[in-house]
């Protein structure tokens, strides 16, 4: 396959771009519908990277690569739904305050976990040894292929989020959200419902982070930082919480421009991009986010229905 | 006004239960058969965390509730609600950011008759609405909002509806009208009822037999017609 006409840079930009819009997706079920703050996007993607790397890496399977990838992968997705359901169970019935500290606690033990379980992850040197289940003949070819692969998992998300929408399922958790006590009153499990929505949303999570792992060829902690979290939020909030394609949006907006356009078509200086730009890209992100919620506080997009109430209730 | 001696819907004995420690309800011992069963209290008299209570949103400290002959002190609200106890709060009574159309449909996701059976039912209850069905809830009046809650707790085809303050701050022609729903939510549909109301005038109308709270105890328990002003005044510390 010819693909000189194909930046590298542009390759892994965009990946970048589609696993934010993948956890931002994820993100928008809990915080956009359910009203769950969850700060520990990271945590999950880290468990579901580090088990699946793990995993692929240090048992001797005695079949070939391609089913021990798709065990590892298994695995590394349902040991995400796991501490999902246990995280979930922890903070259901907390309020804002406990959920927001309990998962940013979980994300930073994950972290912490990573860099002093030597043996198992590595720690700080990183876990090499991970590659991609096939050989197209190159390595941009390798990665270009595994890029269309992930967008296609991001697109199977978005449709599931887009099912949710319309399902009495999607009815219930903006239910919750919106009144959780009411909602367990009119017969809805609502800590079930919760549960069940953590856990898948953090087996999406850790998929993406597997996903993620391989493209990487090497887990290392500094993936696990704070900036994955807050990437899928910012882009969640930007393009807006309340609707599927606001992560979408959003992801595009604000990653894309940074890891497309600023990374590989704006004349900065080289030195630039080692530690300016990853700074400047964190500042502009928190000015953004404070611009958009000062002044657009549903996102780009807003909300078709919140936006009428919003007007009823405020005039205008 | 129906009899006062059908079989027993509900009954409650040494419920005591209140928040974070502080015990609202003490001792309170209830027996609710196929009839309007009214509270009536003061501010503050526990009406609220009594029906709340009896949903089983707020736990119990100690004391049992049966509920259509089981036991459900010790399960969670949901399951209450899906053996028939239907609970339509004071306030915060509808999901804002859902239609009203979409509020009644949470409540018809239990129950075995057909949801657009039962959709009708409410329509015919309550006709306004109808027309108002595409609206978001939270963009409702305070009387539209009590139907809407009032009409989803009734989606549930529930047995027993527990109203809590369904006409606090209406307008009188609300009030007027709510009163009249109530009458006619029991009589041509079965439901036996306990509302918690500070109206007693028009709670004592529509009330088979009433419970007087006062500061979380039971002052008097009596037929409605039973019931003297005096004993009102002394239940209401006026």
């Amino acid at each position: 396959m010819n693909l000189d006409w194909l930046d590298a840079f542009l390759i892994s930009g965009l990946f970048s771009v589609v696993v934010i819009v993948g956890l931002g997706l994820l993100l928008h079920l809990q915080l956009g519908l359910t009203r769950i703050a969850n700060f520990g996007v990271v945590g999950f993607f880290g468990i579901g990277m580090y088990s699946f790397g793990v995993l692929f890496t240090k048992v001797d399977w005695p079949f070939g690569d391609f089913w021990a990838f798709l065990i590892s992968l298994a695995f590394g997705t349902f040991v995400a739904g796991l501490s999902g359901l246990l995280v979930g169970w922890l903070i259901a019935d907390l309020d804002e305050d406990g959920v927001l500290v309990g998962t940013l606690g979980f994300a930073t033990a994950v972290a912490i976990l990573a860099t002093t379980e030597d043996g198992l992850t590595g720690g700080a040197r990183g876990l090499g040894g991970l590659r991609f289940p096939y050989d197209v003949g190159s390595v941009k070819a390798d990665e270009f292929l595994w890029l269309i692969i992930v967008s296609i998992v991001v697109a199977l998300i978005l449709l599931y989020v887009w099912w949710v929408h319309r399902t009495p399922y999607g009815r219930l958790l903006i239910g919750i959200g919106g009144n959780e006590p009411l909602a367990r009153s009119l017969g809805k499990p609502a800590f079930r419902a919760k549960l069940w929505l953590f856990a898948v949303g953090s087996a999406g999570m850790g998929l993406l982070g597997a996903l993620f792992g391989v493209m990487e060829r090497f887990l290392a902690p500094e993936n696990l930082g704070i900036d994955v979290t807050l990437a899928a939020m910012v882009a969640l909030v930007i393009g807006g919480t309340a609707r599927a394609w606001g992560a979408v949006i959003g992801g595009f907006l604000v990653i894309g421009f940074f890891d497309i356009i600023v990374q590989s078509y704006l004349p900065f200086p080289r030195e630039w991009y080692g530690q300016a730009i990853p700074n400047i890209k964190q500042i502009v992100f928190g000015a953004v986010l404070i611009t958009v919620l000062l002044f657009r506080p549903l996102g780009i997009l807003g909300d078709m229905r919140r936006d009428k109430l919003m007007r009823r209730v405020h005039g205008g | 006004m129906s009899e006062t001696t059908g079989p027993r819907m509900l009954e409650a004995s040494g419920l005591r239960s209140g928040y974070h420690g502080v015990t609202v309800l003490k001792d309170i011992d209830l027996d609710v058969g196929n009839e309007v069963f009214t509270v009536l209290g003061a501010n503050g008299a526990g009406k609220t965390t009594l029906l709340a209570t009896l949903a089983r949103l707020v736990p119990l400290t100690s004391g049992s509730i049966v509920f259509r002959g089981d036991n459900v002190s010790a399960i969670p609200a949901f399951e209450t609600a899906a053996r028939g106890m239907g609970y339509v709060p004071q306030e915060r009574g509808v999901f804002p950011e859902l239609t009203v159309l979409e509020n009644l449909n949470v409540g018809g996701m239990i129950g075995e008759r057909s949801p657009e059976e039962r959709m009708r039912e409410v329509f015919d209850l309550f006709p306004d609405l109808e027309a108002l069905q595409g609206q978001m809830a939270g963009t409702l009046s305070g009387g539209e909002s009590r139907m809407v809650a009032c009409g989803r707790a009734l989606m549930q085809d529930p047995a027993l509806l527990l109203l809590d303050e369904p006409t606090a701050g209406l307008s009188p022609l609300y009030v007027d009208m709510f009163f009249e729903k109530i009458q006619e939510i029991h009589q041509d549909k079965g439901v036996s009822i306990i509302l918690a109301e500070q109206n007693a005038t028009k709670a004592l109308e529509v009330a088979d037999r009433v419970m007087v709270l006062s500061l979380g105890e039971s002052f008097a328990v009596k037929d409605a017609a039973e019931l003297t002003t005096d004993q009102l005044k002394e239940g209401y510390r006026i």
